[in-house]
């Protein structure tokens, strides 16, 4: 009795491992299939590394770029190496700019073998990277081949320089501004994007649909909860961020961005939403894009940077509008030029160093910053790519990017648009992003709440001006 | 011999002494390498998690600052942690009780034999096959907001509206509780399912000769037998609910506003985002004497009512 059972029992067994292995072969190789849109080739899934083979000195780039901007680099990367024999650079994306950023602070002080020669970091890593001594100041490079720093956009300029000092060559720039779904602005019959709080709820108020079981189905806006969005919105404001000038004139000791201006933000951001005409999908803006490009939401505020990616969704479905930044009536202030850095690291053989500063003045030509803004609507950073004709004859064929240039030129260079510095931003941006959940979903207060993520963040400033000192 | 014995007994005489340190070192080298083992992934990182607790660090882990237990009173007063204490305990309850409930059903199912069974041993089976990453990935689509396929199925065939899943405070608790529980179920369920094939035949039939029904059957004959298994399955699963990570870090990020921060991503968080090893050090220690002392409490406690045969 009991040996028969046993009998009868082993087949299933062997059935099931069968079809186990089968199912989660096909399941795989569906994922693989969906994970597309991936840069690189599979030799350059590995990760850090770098070194001479063959008298050609190999270094490794990681960046975070993906989608549109992805390629785009991938085909800068390869222009270089076409450019020389010397030299060949890999590029690897690691993820995001913060999960890459964390990458890079675990492989710290590794930089010649786990770690990246080169590395893209974002704007608010800037501090950190100065703080960690564990990169090389592009000002070195600068000074040692005389390169010319007067070409580069001075606003850009403004943001990466400090103490008179450039660190990292800014190499993706980028600002926020309003995406707008222009054939829904028709149907509603508003003419012009809105420029102030007020304009927004107005048309957002216009733009949201509802479907015929009362549901709403189209959102007027679609606003995700980026710190990123706040930092800007302050700056329209003319207010800083942290204390001792946003950072600029010494060490930041205290958040100080619960004032007036931080609260007007924060106001605004739930009248929309209590209005029902915010669509809140948390803080990646992938979900915000996503939700646009479905004709779920007929605005978003997002990184003149992704307009590449938009304008390529949205084709034969929509065309794809750009408005200013909006701010509270009457603001003076400018955004702040936000996006990425190149930066060499320290632990590698100075022969791969100057390889790296190779490819970062390649990085910085006119010729590749055309073709980059071009492919994905980051800004130049030099001043030389305006006076390209073929990028003249780009911006006539997309008028609307011209709101964004616009945008950066007319910001006037101040503490507040210079940008924050400080060791814990990645932090902060995260308490803001926290902050301004809990008063959507009404479990705070705004001032209440502002004041909370102000303390926090202050507390994490005095850790980290403890351990760093 | 007697005289012997009282001498032997009394003050413990050198030649046992001696035995016994012959014996330890005779076993010494044998435990030497799973001591090893022990020292160097167990017993120093807790030394060192606890010594890091008392710390501010730098950005490399190095200990900086001695604060003492600051850290700890930190944690204590931080509405954050509380917050992520109680949404950690209610993941658990969410997870494990239907968890183990579920996989105990579809074991029971699953015992008898049907044809085709084998296709639904199957498709139960394979989440095990599958990485945390990958069934994330799977959720991140069924609860996508704008295409959701969870969402279109919901509302055209049982109306309900659309929902938010991963932006509203319960929903996005309810979204990974979901995934954790589908990811899980394909374990416990075989786990279970060996447990019912082990149970003896002869008490089974020795009950249809005394005209037992079927619920009599599950509940005085099925459930003690498989009894110790399903409380292992019960500890197993709470420990693994105490340290869900991947779900949360790849569906919500711990959000919206925190409601879904569980301990362990928190201290993900702090240690490889914010860079204050310290601080997570010290929630390390706080979750490790949390679970500890549940552990010793189902121990004492449940482990009365299992039945070894």
């Amino acid at each position: 009795m009991e040996r028969n059972q046993n009998a009868s029992r082993r087949p299933w067994i062997r059935k099931t491992a069968m079809w186990t292995v089968a199912a989660s072969f096909g399941l795989t190789a569906l994922l693989a299939g969906c994970g597309g849109g991936n840069t690189g080739s599979d030799e350059n899934a590995a990760g850090g590394g770098g070194g001479a083979n063959n008298g050609v000195i190999e270094l490794k780039l990681w960046h975070a770029m993906g989608g549109v901007p992805g390629q785009a680099l991938q085909h800068i990367v390869d222009d270089f190496n076409k450019s020389q024999s010397k030299i060949h650079v890999t590029a690897v994306y690691q993820g995001q700019y913060d999960d890459e950023f964390n990458k890079w602070k675990a492989t710290q002080g590794q930089g010649g073998k786990d770690g990246p020669n080169i590395m893209q970091v974002y704007d608010i890593g800037t501090k950190f990277m100065i703080d960690s001594q564990d990169i090389v100041p592009m000002q070195d490079f600068i000074d040692q081949s005389h390169f010319d720093i007067s070409q580069l956009e001075p606003n850009i300029l403004g943001y990466y320089s400090v103490g008179g000092k450039l660190y990292s060559m800014p190499f993706n720039s980028s600002q926020p501004v309003l995406y707008y779904n222009k054939d829904m602005f028709k149907d509603a019959g508003i003419a012009e994007p809105p420029k102030t709080y007020d304009d927004v709820l107005a048309d957002a108020k216009k733009l949201t649909k509802k479907g015929p079981d009362g549901k709403v189905a189209v959102y007027g806006i679609g606003l995700a909860t980026y710190g990123w969005f706040f930092e800007q919105m302050l700056a329209t404001q003319g207010a800083d961020y942290v204390d001792h000038d946003n950072g600029r004139t010494g060490t930041a000791t205290q958040a100080v961005f619960n004032g007036p201006e931080g609260l007007k933000i924060v106001n605004w951001w739930k009248s929309l939403y209590d209005a029902g005409v915010d669509l809140n999908l948390g803080p990646v803006t992938s979900q915000t894009q996503n939700a646009f490009l479905a004709g779920k939401c007929a605005m978003i505020i997002d990184s003149s940077g992704v307009y590449g990616n938009l304008v390529k969704g949205a084709k034969g479905k929509f065309e794809v509008g750009i408005g200013p930044l909006p701010r509270p009536a009457g603001a003076t202030g400018g955004t702040i030029i936000g996006g990425g850095s190149l930066w060499i690291t320290k632990d590698q053989p100075k022969a791969q160093q100057d390889a790296a500063w190779e490819f970062v003045k390649f990085a910085a030509s006119p010729q590749e910053q055309a073709y980059w803004t071009e492919t994905t609507g980051y800004f130049p950073i030099t001043k030389a790519v305006y006076d390209d004709p073929g990028f003249k004859d780009w911006l006539k064929q997309y008028p609307d990017f011209q709101v964004a240039v616009d945008q950066l030129h007319s910001s006037k260079l101040t503490y507040a648009t210079q940008g924050g510095l400080m060791g814990v931003f990645p932090q902060a941006r995260q308490t803001v992003q926290d902050m301004l959940q809990a008063v959507l979903l009404g479990k705070q207060q705004p001032q209440p709440a502002l004041d909370d993520a102000a303390k926090k963040v202050t507390d994490a400033i005095k850790n980290y001006n403890l351990t760093v000192a | 011999m007697q005289t012997a014995a009282t001498k032997t007994t009394m003050p413990v005489p050198p030649r046992r002494h001696m035995k016994e340190m012959v014996a330890f070192l005779q076993a010494s080298p044998f435990l030497l390498p799973a001591l090893l083992l022990f020292t160097v992934f167990f017993f120093y990182p807790i030394v060192k998690v606890v010594y890091l607790s008392l710390y501010l660090t730098n950005s490399k882990g190095v200990a900086k600052h001695f604060v003492g237990m600051q850290q700890y009173v930190e944690l204590f007063t931080s509405p954050d942690f509380i917050q992520s204490l109680r949404v950690t305990l209610e993941f658990v309850l969410l997870t494990v009780i239907p968890g183990v409930f579920i996989a105990l059903l579809l074991a029971l199912l699953l015992e008898k034999q049907i044809r085709g069974l084998s296709v639904f041993q199957t498709i139960l089976f394979s989440p095990i096959s599958m990485s945390v990453a990958a069934v994330s990935t799977i959720g991140l689509m069924a609860f996508n907001p704008s295409v959701s396929l969870l969402n279109w199925i919901l509302s055209n065939l049982f109306g309900i509206p659309n929902i938010n899943w991963l932006n509203g405070p319960w929903t996005a608790l309810l979204a990974i509780s979901i995934v954790t529980i589908w990811m899980n179920l394909g374990f416990s369920t075989i786990v279970l399912l060996g447990a019912l094939r082990n149970v003896s035949q002869e008490l089974y039939d020795s009950a249809r000769v005394d005209g037992v029904n079927a619920l009599q059957r599950l509940y005085y004959i099925t459930l003690p037998s498989i009894s110790p298994t399903l409380f292992f399955v019960f500890v197993v699963s709470m420990i693994g609910s105490f340290q869900t990570f991947g779900q949360v870090n790849i569906l919500t990020q711990g959000g919206p506003a925190g409601s879904t921060n569980l301990v362990v991503y928190s201290i993900y968080r702090n240690a490889f985002f914010n860079f204050q090893y310290g601080l997570a050090s010290a929630q390390a220690v706080v979750l490790f004497l949390i679970v500890l002392v549940l552990t010793l409490l189902q121990f004492l406690v449940v482990e009365r009512r299992v039945h070894y045969s």
